[in-house]
Formats: structure tokens, sequence, C-alpha cells
């Protein structure tokens, strides 16, 4: 069954009619063309799809689109404000945190819903909140080092 | 994979709630964080013609603490729980254990009734619909067999949550909101110790909330699995006592997860830890005892052999810890 | 060599800034008006006979617009390596695992294409299955291929010098058995294709592919087209492996469909089909056999391996002759008999990974001389030092090793990890341990064996770079324009490169064999250098010096000896065009390495690979003694990777690599339980996460190969050949227990602890 739909994705409104069954992750990609959000696994175990709702890490691919109405939800897209990167978004650059890129939009988004909560975190603390966020190429070095560092030197 | 298709409801009270899950018991089902439902839906093994969204009620998020204990609402999120100053300082153990389920982006979205109330699970049956083609369906799914004991008249799904064992062992209390009124039921007969139906909820019934009594003794949760993250407890043990002032033991509470189909009260192991004082020999001695009050079943990868060597293990390394 | 500019820079990788955006592409992020959505109907049996296959149900289902069995598709086997095709893209008469492709769908709607699948009708008739390869190899065992009555599809028995006169001259002699584990490649983007037709009939597929040009043939084949009909596109990927490298059903499918409907046809795997229907590491057991002189000095070793397929061949004759000449290296070994099997069982295909039939066997290696060392009362490092091999020996397979870091990486590692100060001098429970691996730099695909390029000059003095090979994630379009920068004297930003499109970039075989940065790279030296030789002539003609006496650095080009002496990139192009030399200015390279293609090696001797990597892999371990469970706190990866053209981008590859290999030490295990995947989920499959990994340490040692560009070798994948067999040794140091199988379980742990 369809129905209109009605998210607040990356500062703007969106409406749109489409099937009452679609996860976020669907509406994003299929319906908004926010690919930058990654399926990976499609059952909550990789943590690709993560997004930001009112600035907490969602997994999208376990979350109703329908369900998240009148929230703010923020993809990797709307990270970056006015064509500056988010000062985790350019420590994954320069630390060379970033290798095929698939797990990056959600290591990032979990990564920024973490530091918002914890500025100064351990590296125990770090590892562990990025823990749902499979990495297959980097072996998470440089990933928790780019983490770590954004607040380093505040 | 998509999930089927469904009408969803977002009742604004819990009353309206209840009827709504009375109308059609079997074909509704209730949505919280919905990471272990969205998952059961898209494997296929549940298919509810209605979702109820219970994240759009209000208030039911709350952590409150009264003069006998603390009031948690169900919708709480385990993050929210773990992060809570009253629980940190009062009950520790409590954020501990629910920073020990899943991880991060789960504890956020997972809510600690949804926890409760979680699906049993076994490797037969939390697989996709192309995967459990290649078999008979099981009771689980309602089908005629048991893939794990194949003579088995009955379902061998296994409980594998993480906040029940602690809050039994804290002698926690549910509040169950019906159609036909409330009703409050230590947590621990919220299961019914039954595979195909693990909960006893009735007709109707939602979880609105968790008591917990003032903390009496101490309590901690031990949790095994091959990493230190994601997975579900392959076992994992809630331990709670209280001493007198002699130093021996008043009360046990000694309770499993992973190994039946509910949560897993030792009761054996708690009667030998009455009135004992905790040294190295007692400690060999219980401990050793654990080996043969469980029988874990094949429900996961995990060897139900090693499941209850580590049950032992991890109920010394707790006596351990109390030792001191 | 002289001081270089951008070779040897940590170099931001080109397209960091576009992934960490979600502007970054992958194939499912690509999208057509009218795109049809495709799912695969998959085999619930380990083996039977297809008897019926009724579709009207699903093509019922609205939104469905075509689907087809086996039947309607052309009689083409396909396979990654030609003398070993096996596969059709959709099973035809039989179905010979759990995951095999029986039907295929195409919808308007992916809920439409998944409940089509469930509507299709096949009637089985089940046949005898066999899962173990020991049972699969004795008469009576139920035959997966007709052509192959023993199951048997690929086999190699090489003898070098006299092994059994070299074990009758040794000291002591041998024997164990070592067993590893199947393991999945598991990248973070499962499988996509998607393709277009055009009204000529030309299908365009835009695929999650390692190698496109051998993805086109394979197409081509299987579609039964010419292979000018056919252009491969490579957007970004997200991880390989290895895994990437076959031609998959949705690749067929996606294009076979394309050219039924008219439609843009897209097809995505779901991570449950990653794991049981694409490819995995091949469990193997391995009898190992190995006689030594009193001294330590390495006299013969005799192996038999047998590995399990699975249901197809894959890259069968290939990985089984890595598995043998890579056992050689990195220690000096005249006498070795190996006998090698790929055996066919009715279980998930293996295929190359990472390493890619070597980790398995230097597992077995490196764990037994240990325990040679140990019984020898020799210290393992010293035992591994004295039978090292060094650069310009002769070798008896006749690979022609021409640089070789392997006691340097042993060194190196064994201060990294305080060998000295910690081997057996750590509490019970700790323990360090090394282990050594060589690996090739570019194994020859077949007939695609040469790589190309083109470098193009344009008037405002970019460069454009067109070069076939594949970019997954390792950074090889940065790594190459690296190399392209540096021998044309600009900088990394004045590259513009399009990459792995087979109608745009010419031939190259793919990341397949560690071979991109020698062969892509030298080839795209090549071009650089031919199109700099061009401006060179037309500089030189007008400062009336010899070309040959020119240099080519920060822009601009002068003379050698009198660098003042010179002029701007920009003006050196303008006179090149008002020389009336013909426009634009382009280089073309081409590079063959000199190695043969494996599968002759076979039969015959010959050097393998341009080059050899070499690498040492160090551990340090905590185990658990009550529980069982191992904490790895320190691995240190040494690497003689030629030169790192990036360095931080080699310790990327070293460290994701390290990580990879604890993971199949450790955590990792396809289960399969009478031939399904037991745990085809991240959930249940202990890939590596965040909280597992240790301290890392990635040494570069560099021995500048006369080969590779600027001295480039390997890097990456052989730093996962010694990962496991290192931890397996710390282990024993820590608790003196010998582990033989993989994964090193708790509970093995556990029950080995109370054995004691």
């Amino acid at each position: 069954m369809k129905h209109i739909l009605k998210l607040h994705v990356n500062g703007e409104d969106f409406e749109i009619f489409t099937e009452m069954n679609k996860t976020l992750l669907e509406v994003l990609r299929e319906d908004l063309g926010f690919t930058g959000t990654k399926r990976g696994c499609d059952l909550g175990a990789c943590g690709a799809c993560t997004v930001l709702i009112d600035g907490k890490p969602y997994l999208s691919c376990l979350t109703l689109a329908i369900a998240v109405q009148g929230k703010k939800i923020v993809t990797i897209e709307g990270l970056a404000r006015e064509g500056k990167l988010h000062p985790l978004q350019k420590a994954f650059i320069e630390k060379g945190a970033i290798q095929c890129g698939f797990c990056t939009p959600g290591m990032i988004l979990t990564a920024k819903a973490f530091l918002d909560e914890h500025p100064y975190p351990s590296e125990e603390e770090t590892k562990r909140a990025i823990s749902g966020n499979i990495c297959r190429c980097t072996g998470y070095v440089k990933i928790v080092e780019a983490i770590l560092s954004v607040n380093e030197n505040q | 994979m998509r999930l089927p298709k469904f009408e969803y409801l977002e009742p604004r009270s819990l009353k309206k709630a209840s009827e709504a899950l009375t109308a059609d018991p079997k074909g509704t089902f209730l949505l919280a964080g919905g990471t272990d439902l969205l998952v059961n839906m898209k494997h296929g093994v549940i298919q509810p013609k209605r979702l109820i969204n219970l994240k759009a009620i209000p208030h039911l998020n709350y952590i409150t603490e009264g003069k006998d204990g603390l009031r948690i609402g169900a919708l709480t999120t385990l993050h929210d729980l773990a992060s809570s100053t009253l629980v940190q300082d009062k009950y520790p153990v409590l954020g501990q254990c629910a920073l020990e389920v899943a991880a991060y982006t789960h504890q956020v979205m997972g809510t600690l009734g949804g926890n409760l109330c979680q699906e049993n699970r076994c490797r037969y049956y939390n697989q996709s619909v192309f995967w459990r083609s290649a078999r008979a369906p099981c009771y689980k799914v309602g089908g005629e067999i048991c893939h794990v004991v194949r003579k088995s008249k009955e379902c061998h799904s296994t409980y594998r949550g993480d906040m029940a064992p602690v809050l039994i062992a804290m002698d926690a209390k549910v509040k169950l909101v019906g159609w036909m009124g409330n009703r409050t039921i230590p947590l621990k007969r919220l299961y019914t110790q039954i595979g195909k139906k693990p909960l006893s909820l009735r007709k109707g019934e939602i979880l609105k909330e968790i008591f917990i009594p003032s903390p009496s003794g101490q309590t901690l949760y031990l949790k095994w699995r091959l990493r230190g993250t994601l997975e579900f407890p392959m076992v994992s043990l809630a331990l709670h006592l209280e001493k007198n002032g002699e130093g021996n033991i008043d009360r046990a509470k000694v309770i499993l997860s992973g190994l039946g189909t509910g949560p897993l009260e030792a009761f054996e192991i708690e009667k030998m830890l009455k009135g004992v004082s905790l040294d190295d020999g007692v400690i060999e001695k219980i401990s050793n005892q654990m080996v043969k009050e469980i029988s874990p079943m094949r429900t996961s990868i995990a060897s139900p052999n090693y499941q209850r060597k580590m049950a032992g293990i991890l109920l010394r390394q707790g006596l351990e810890k109390f030792k001191s | 060599m002289d001081k270089l500019n951008v070779v040897g820079k940590r170099e931001v990788m080109l397209d960091a800034w576009e992934k960490a955006t979600g502007q970054a592409r992958f194939t499912d992020d690509l999208s057509f008006p009218g795109m049809l959505f495709g799912k695969i109907l998959r085999s619930p049996y380990a083996h039977a006979k297809i008897l019926q296959v009724d579709l009207t149900q699903a093509l019922n289902v609205p939104g469905v617009k075509d689907a087809i069995t086996g039947r309607d598709i052309p009689k083409k086997m396909y396979g990654i390596v030609p003398m070993a095709k096996d596969e059709y893209a959709l099973a035809i008469e039989k179905v010979r695992y759990i995951g095999d492709e029986v039907a295929a769908v195409v919808a308007t709607s992916v809920e439409a294409a998944e409940e089509a699948i469930l509507k299709i009708r096949v009637d089985y008739e089940e046949l005898p299955a066999v899962f173990d390869p020991f049972e699969a190899m004795r008469p009576g065992a139920p035959i997966l291929h007709s052509n192959v009555p023993n199951n048997v599809s690929a086999s190699i028995r090489k003898e070098f010098g006299n092994v059994a006169r070299a074990f009758s001259e040794s000291d002591v002699v041998y024997e164990d058995t070592f067993e590893t584990q199947p393991v999945n490649h598991s990248p973070l983007e499962p499988q996509a294709a998607l393709a277009i037709v055009d009204l000529s009939g030309k299908v365009t597929l835009w695929s999650s592919t390692q190698i496109p040009f051998f993805l086109r043939r394979n197409l081509a084949t299987t579609l039964d087209i010419p292979e000018s009909k056919v252009r491969v596109i490579k957007p970004k990927v997200g991880g390989g492996f290895g895994q990437k490298i076959d031609l998959y059903a949705k690749d067929f499918c996606a294009a076979f469909f394309a050219m039924r409907t008219g439609k843009p046809v897209k097809f995505v795997y779901e991570r449950e089909e990653v794991f049981t229907s694409t490819r995995q590491r091949h469990p193997m057991h391995i009898q190992l056999k190995t006689g030594m002189k009193k001294d330590g000095t390495l006299l013969a070793q005799q192996f038999k391996v047998v590995a399990d397929g699975g249901a197809y061949n894959s890259t069968a004759p290939l990985m089984i002759t890595l598995a043998c000449y890579f056992i050689m290296l990195p220690y000096r070994l005249e006498n070795l008999l190996f006998e090698g099997y790929h055996v066919y069982t009715n279980k998930p295909v293996g295929g190359a990974m990472r390493g890619h039939g070597i980790p398995q066997v230097r597992f077995a290696v490196e764990t037994q001389l240990d325990m040679i060392a140990e019984k020898m009362g020799i210290d393992p490092l010293e035992l591994r030092l004295k039978n090292a091999f060094l650069a310009g020996e002769p070798h008896p397979g006749k690979l022609l090793v021409q640089s070789c870091g392997f006691s340097d990486t042993l060194v190196k590692a064994a201060e990294g990890i305080e060998w000295k100060e910690k081997r057996g001098k750590l509490p019970f429970g700790r323990g360090v341990g090394l282990a050594g691996a060589s690996f090739p730099s570019g194994v020859s695909n077949m007939s695609h064996i040469s790589s190309g390029a083109i470098v193009k000059i344009e008037r405002d003095g970019a460069v454009t770079l067109l070069t076939g090979a594949a970019d997954i994630g390792q950074g090889a379009e940065t790594v190459i324009s690296q190399i392209v920068a540096e021998e044309l004297g600009v900088t990394l930003e004045d590259i513009r490169i399009t990459a792995a499109d087979t109608e745009i970039t010419p031939l190259d075989p793919g990341t397949f064999g560690s071979g991109v940065t020698l062969r892509a790279g030298n080839a795209a030296k090549m071009a650089a250098l031919a199109a700099k030789e061009k401006l060179f002539e037309a500089v030189a003609e007008k400062m009336e010096v010899h070309s040959k006496d020119l240099e080519a650095k920060n822009r601009r080009i002068y003379m050698k000896d009198q660098p003042e002496k010179g002029m701007s990139l920009i003006e050196a192009i303008k006179i090149y065009q008002y020389s009336d030399r013909p426009m634009p200015i382009i280089g073309r390279g081409s590079y063959l390495p000199p190695a043969k293609e494996p599968t002759t090696l076979l039969k015959e001797d010959g050097n393998f690979s341009p080059a050899y990597s070499f690498m040492t892999q160090a551990a340090e371990v905590e185990v658990d003694t009550q529980t069982g469970k191992i904490k790895v706190l320190k691995m240190v990866a040494s690497h003689d990777c030629g030169r790192a053209i990036n360095p931080m981008l080699v310790e990327g590859q070293l460290e994701g690599s390290v990580v990879g290999g604890m993971g199949q030490a450790l955590y990792e295990d396809v289960i399969t339980d009478k031939g399904e995947v037991v745990n085809p989920s991240f959930l249940d499959y202990g890939i590596p996460t965040a909280m597992e990994v240790p301290s890392i340490v990635s040494i570069e040692v560099e021995t500048n190969d006369p080969e590779g560009p600027f001295g480039a070798k390997e890097s990456g994948e052989g730093t996962q050949l010694a990962p496991a067999p290192a931890i397996v040794n710390a282990i024993y140091d820590a608790i003196g227990v010998r582990f033989k199988t993989l994964p090193v379980t708790p509970e093995k742990v556990l029950e080995a602890l109370w054995k004691k």
C-alpha cells in the first residue's frame, strides 16, 4: 500500500508517495537518491547503512521510514556544511582511513554521534563505539586514529 | 530483503495499542526498536498483518527513582539506560549490561522492553526464506519438526537476551497493560520456558514498565561470545549475592542466558551458595556443579559442551569477584 | 636514485573526498529510467537433477517482466581459467550445491522480483551428495561433473631436485598434518551488476568486478555474442580481496535480461548470497614432511595437499600451482615434492582469496618450522634466517628473484616484537611468534597478460591518464597517477585518470595476483615516458641541446646539469605546438611481464612473476588460560614492497591484511551442515571488529626491485600469508600448546588446556 511520506533529510523537507513497508534505507537510496547510505548486509549487522536521527546513529535498514517522519535525519551527504567538510570527513581523508569507502559513510556518522556525546574519548571507548561498523579493508587502525585526531588539538 | 506488506498503526496510548492488539492477536506485532522484529520480518519467520509502533506513544521513556526502587519505562532505550547517571550511580550493573547488547546503534534503537521481549533464537530459525527452504518447516515457524533435536516433540529455540538475567537476579517486576486491566508480575514469570511461545503475555497485553527494587547486595553480569561486540551471548550469567554481617551468603541468584528456552535459574547453585562463605574450595565446588545443572542444545554455532564449560567458568569468575 | 617528488609521498587517495561525502558511486548506486530489478532462485539441494522448472506463476506476479531458467540461456560454459571452465551462468541439468543458480526473474520492483522467485516451481530429483574431499575421491562417491569421474578437477605433482635422496641425507625428518577452514572474503559491498543494451545490440555492464577485461570476455562467451558487443565499466568497488574476479550469475543475468527486454536491468546480491554463492578461501588438508640437517639447513620438503574446492573450479589449477610454488620461497629449498589435488564437493565454491592458495600451506610450513626449531633447540628466528632466500640466488624452479629483503623483514619484525627480550621469557599465557612468506607481484591472468596505458599531455599542462587497472579500494588509481606524475615531473593534482572501462581504456589483467602496481604502473610509466620524450624532442630542438640532457620536474623542463636553463611545462607545450608537431601529445605504454603464464608451470619450469615480495609477521598474544580466549596484543608486519610508492597506502594495505589474517587465525569459519552454510551473516561469521584489533606496526623494507616501477613490488596481499602461523606460534610460546587446525577458537584452546 502506498502513502504520502514526509521526511526531513539533511535540512530539507521531502514529500513522497511510496510503499508503506519501506525501510528508511530503501527510501533514502531509491526514492530520495541519497545513495551515500550503503546497504552492506540489510540485517543490521554491518553498520554501513547508519544515518543520524535526531543526532543519534540508527541502522536505516532496520528503521521503518514511516516511523521517523518529523525527525531530523542526516545522511553522509548532509554532513558537510556550505561546502566545508566536517572535521571527521577531513580526518578520514587525511589519515588514510578510507580504502574502498563502502563502510565510510556509516563509520563517519557513527563516529560523529559518538564524538558529540564523548568529545574526548579513549582509544578503547572509540573502538567500542564503532564496533558495530564492519570494515574489511583498513583493519580499523587509521579509522581509530582519524576519530581520535578530531578533538585532539582543542 | 524486502519487508512484507503490513498495515501500520501509531496509537497515541497504550490502551489504544492494546485494543488494536486484541483485535487480531496473531497477526499484530508490536514494534519498539525494531532490531529484532525487522530482521525476523525480512527473514520471513514472522509475517505481521499489522505493526503497532509503540515508540509513537508518549511518556513510556523514563527512568525514575522512588523510595522502593527504580521504575523504567518499557520504551527507554538501552543507550539512555547506559547513559543515565542515576543508573550509573545506583544500579551500575544495568548500564554495564545494556552496553553488552549488540553494538552502539542497536543500543540507540533498542528498548529495554523490546530487549526483554525479544524472540528466542535458533540456527535453523534465524535464517532467510531461501535458507529454510532446504529443510522442512520447524515448530517455531509452525511446522512439525525440530531440527536441533530430531525426535523432540517441542521447539528448542533459545533465549539469548542480555537484560533479563540481570533484572531477574535483581528481582525486577514488570507492569503489563491489557484491555482487561493491568497486572504486575515478577519478570521471571514473563518467560514461559516454551520455545515456540516464550512470553506469557496474555491476549492484548503490553509491557509498560520495569520495576527494580532498591538494591540489596551486589549484582554482576558476565557475557561470553567470540568477539567483543555485536553477538548474542553464547552463554551469559547474572550473579546476585547478598551477604550477612559475617560475610556468609544470605541469598543468591544465578540466572543464565543462551542455554535454554528462557532465562535459566540455577536453583541448585543458589541452594549451594546459601549460607556459605566464599573461599577457593567453595568456589571450586560450586562452579563445578554448574556443568551438571544445565543441558543446552546445539541451537547456535557454539557447541553445547563448550557452553556448559563456559557457564561454570563464568560462575567461578563471578564468585571470585565477590570474594574480594 | 634521484630525489623523487611524488613517488614515496603519503598522498591522499584520489577519490577519498568522494567517498567521505557520499558522492562515490558504486554499482548499486547507479540507476536508469525504466530499470528492472532482478533476483535469482537458488537450489535448496546440495546435489539434484533439475527435472522441470515452471515459471508460470512467477510470470503472473504483477510487475514481473521476464523469467528464465538454465534451459533458456546459451549452452556456454565460463570460468576464470580457460582450461577449467565448468560452470553455466544458470544451472542447466543439475545443481551441485545449496545456492547454485536455477532460475532468475526481473520485475519493475525488488519486491515483485522477490515474490516471483518464491513462486517458481522446480521439480528436483535429489542425488547423493558428498561433503568431504577424501570421501569424494573414493571410488563410488557421487560424481559432481560427469567429465571428472574421481572428482579431482585439478592436480599437480612437481618435483624439484631429488627429494628421496635429500630425505635420506637429512639428519632429522618431521611429518605433520594441518587443516585450514573456509574463509569468506566478505567485501562490504555485495556483488552487483547493471546492464543496458543500445540499439546496435551492444551490452554495457557496470559491475562490482576486479577484472573488467576478463569479465568482458567471459560475458561475451556466455551471452554468445562477440567481445566487441560488450563493454564493461567498473564503478567504485567496495572491496574484493579476490572474490570479485569471477563472473557471477548477476553479471550474466543483468546483461541477458537487458538483451531480452531492452530495459536497463540491475542485480544486487544479498549478504547471504555472498556467503553461499560466490567464492571462499579453499579449506585444505595438508600433509607435510620436512628433512633437515642438524645445523638447521632445510634439505627437503614433501607435501600432499587436498583442497576442498566445492562444486566448481573457479581458479582451481592456478590456485594449486600457487600453493606449490610459494612453498619454496622465502626459503632456500633445493628439493621439493608437491602433490596437490583440487576436489569437487557439494559445497560453496573455492576461489582466489588474498594470498590465493598460499595462506593455507604457509600456515603448515611456518608452524612446522617452529616445531622443528624447538625439537632441535634452535631459535625459530635463527632457523629462518639461516635458510632465508637471497636475491639473485639460482632457484630450483627457475624463479628469477632480482630483489629480496626477506632476511631484513625477519630481523625488523623480530625487533618490532622484541623477540630477544620476550620469546620464552613472558609469563605463562603470554607469548610471541613469527612467520615468513613470499608473494608474486603479478600473476599473469591467462590470456590477459599485459597491461596498457595512454598518457596525454593537454594544452594547459594537465595530464590525462587512461589505464585498464581496476581500483577496488586499494588505491591503484592513486598509485599509478603518482607514478605518471613523477615520470612527467608534474604534481598529482595535474593528473586526471580514467580507468577500467573496456571501451576506453587499454587492456589490463585487472586486480589479480598483486600485479597492479608493477604491471599497470610500468605500463603507465612507459606511456608517460613516451609522451615526455615527444615534448623533450621539441624543447631540445628549440634550446639546441640533446633531449637526453633534459629533465622534467616541478612542472618544468630543464637541463639536467644546469637546472636554471629551461622552461615551464606550459611553455614547452607551446613550443611543441608551434613547431608544427601533431597534437595531442600522446604516449603509449604496454608492459608484458617477463614471466610465464602460471598454469603452464603445472608441466614445465619457469619464472612465475616479474618480481617477488617478501614479508614477516610477528605477533604477541595473551591467552586467558581460564576461558581459552586469545587476545592479539600486537602485530608487526614487515614487508619488502620494493619501494613504497605511497607509504600511507602501503600501511593501510598491511594493517587491513593483518587483521584479515587474524580473522583466519582466530574467528572466521564458514560452517556448513550437509552443504548448507550455517552462518551466512555478519552476526554469526566472525569478521574481526574494531574491538579485536591489536596495535599494529607496519615496517616497509625497501629493496628497489629492478623490474618494478621506481622499484615497487606487491604489498597487502602477501601480508595475509603469515599472520595466522605467527599467531599460532605465539600461542605456543604462551601456553605450550600447538594448534594444527584453524581457526584456533577459545573452545579448542580450553579443551587443549584441560587435557594438558
